[in-house]
């Protein structure tokens, strides 16, 4: 346990832009602990997410992209659900950040779920998008940025995709 | 010629007009200013680590120079110390516990240790404690120093021809200075920063100093690193850390972890700066510090979401020592 704060294996942590009905099958897990990813570089995720989960009268905690890992090293992730865009049966285009969770479940054998997005984005954002944070310079003045808004997650590290909704058999499909 | 990066001795102590105090830069105004915080006493010098106007090294500077504030305020080498050694211990001691309890994640006592250590040794040996303590701290830091420069050619030997190299957050000025010398080497190297949410220390320190240095560097959010590594263009990964264990693992800043789990799987090698200490058994056996959600879910004064949202910020990652491919060590204890 983390300072008694959180029991083992309690936390679902989300990734990336869900369609809405995401949240309705979520709601029917009675979990406590929902964290969300706030999704550099728009934040867009961490927007979308909390508002639809205090629409659904949970309490969201946000995490910096890069505190996942803790999470699961300290034993506090149940499972993983992350956002998908297209899929075939050797992978899925995620949000970027899947594949660093997509690694991290497969250390720690904790399941990735994926959930279709609502949305289509960019390949690649604008290097100012990373330059700046809420629309202050975060980066000196010259400074070069790489922004991928999205990557391949390759089916090794997916345990299901769902189509639709995650709990009728019939519209999900398994694919490792 | 290589020109040292202000991070790589981010504290220096000054002493105007009779009066000491501690210069410290403040890493928190950079890049947009170089600007130092006058510090001059010990609960100045907790609240500039507490806040993180300074972090790792920066930090450790601090605690060591905060001893040679206070010995100095006490005058002169000739009527301190022989004459009344028991208050100036006692002032040591009450230095070293407020250093010690100002950041949980950080072996301070492991450093002031040595400091009320040698205080102790002064009284036994009836030696003056005032000169003993400065004359053995600027030893220490000298010799601290030594090999933070060595340790810079280090890093120099594992950068090949050709690297890109990921760092994260920031490594306090050797990783600047490092790539000077690749440079005059032509070695032809890439540096990926990440952006190191919530502080943006990459952004923020990492960028600075090797645009400062001429190096060629790109910065990258947190969540791209395994992006990055998948598509082939990461060759290393060098890092710092905090704090050392006996076997071998180490914490750093947050973020540490995933990065260091996704080399591993990519099969990337990972390289991290340490100060060995065999005071702590493994990485699960450190105090992880729990910073305030607030300085998560606020950037400059404004809300990153709105709503009644929760936020959690544990401060460092552990990295055990089977991810890690090699330690540039630095050992502060002098061994």
């Amino acid at each position: 346990m983390m300072q008694n704060q959180f029991k083992n294996h309690s936390i679902i942590l989300l990734h990336g832009v869900f369609a809405v009905d995401f949240f309705d099958q979520l709601k029917k897990k009675n979990s406590k602990e929902v964290f969300i990813m706030e999704g550099r570089p728009s934040l867009e995720a961490a927007q979308m997410n909390c508002r639809e989960l205090l629409k659904h009268k949970i309490t969201p905690t946000l995490i910096s992209d890069n505190m996942a890992g803790f999470l699961f090293f300290k034993n506090l992730v149940k499972e993983v659900w992350v956002a998908y865009q297209v899929s075939d049966t050797d992978g899925a285009i995620c949000d970027i950040g899947a594949l660093i969770l997509g690694v991290l479940g497969k250390r720690h054998s904790v399941p990735i779920y994926l959930s279709p997005s609502n949305r289509r984005t960019r390949f690649l954002g604008k290097e100012k998008e990373l330059l700046s944070f809420k629309n202050k310079t975060v980066a000196p003045k010259g400074i070069r940025a790489y922004v991928p808004l999205v990557e391949w997650l390759p089916a090794e590290y997916i345990t299901k995709i769902f189509t639709t909704k995650m709990d009728k058999s019939g519209e999900a499909y398994t694919i490792v | 010629m290589v020109n040292e990066s202000p991070l790589f001795w981010p504290v220096k102590f000054v002493e105007t007009a009779g009066k000491p105090s501690l210069h410290v830069l403040d890493e928190t105004q950079l890049p947009q200013k170089l600007h130092y915080i006058r510090v001059k006493n010990t609960k100045q010098a907790v609240m500039v680590i507490r806040q993180m106007k300074t972090r790792a090294f920066g930090q450790f500077l601090v605690v060591l120079n905060t001893f040679l504030l206070e010995l100095n305020k006490m005058g002169t080498h000739d009527d301190v110390g022989a004459r009344s050694p028991m208050p100036l211990q006692r002032r040591i001691e009450e230095t070293a516990a407020a250093l010690n309890a100002s950041r949980p994640t950080f072996p301070f006592s492991e450093v002031t240790s040595i400091v009320v250590g040698w205080a102790k040794q002064a009284l036994a040996q009836n030696l003056n404690l005032k000169s003993f303590l400065e004359k053995n701290i600027q030893g220490f830091l000298m010799g601290i120093r030594m090999k933070r420069l060595k340790r810079v050619e280090q890093i120099v030997d594992v950068i090949k021809k050709g690297n890109s190299v990921l760092t994260h957050c920031n490594v306090s000025g050797e990783l600047a200075m490092a790539s000077q010398i690749c440079k005059e080497q032509n070695k032809d190297v890439h540096f990926f920063a990440t952006e190191t949410r919530p502080y943006f220390q990459g952004a923020k320190l990492t960028c600075w100093e090797l645009q400062r240095a001429g190096a060629k560097v790109t910065l990258v959010a947190d969540n791209a690193v395994g992006s990055l590594m998948a598509d082939g263009l990461i060759d290393c990964v060098i890092i710092g850390s905090d704090r050392s264990c006996a076997n071998g693992d180490v914490a750093n800043k947050i973020g540490s972890y995933q990065i260091a789990l996704s080399a591993k799987e990519f099969g990337i090698p990972l390289y991290v700066l340490t100060q060995p200490s065999n005071k702590i058994p493994t990485g699960e056996d450190i105090p992880i510090e729990l910073r305030d959600p607030n300085e998560l879910l606020f950037y400059e004064g404004k809300k990153i979401v709105s709503g009644k949202v929760k936020g959690f910020y544990p401060g460092f990652d552990v990295v055990p020592h089977e991810l890690i491919a090699g330690q540039l060590a630095v050992d502060p204890s002098g061994r």
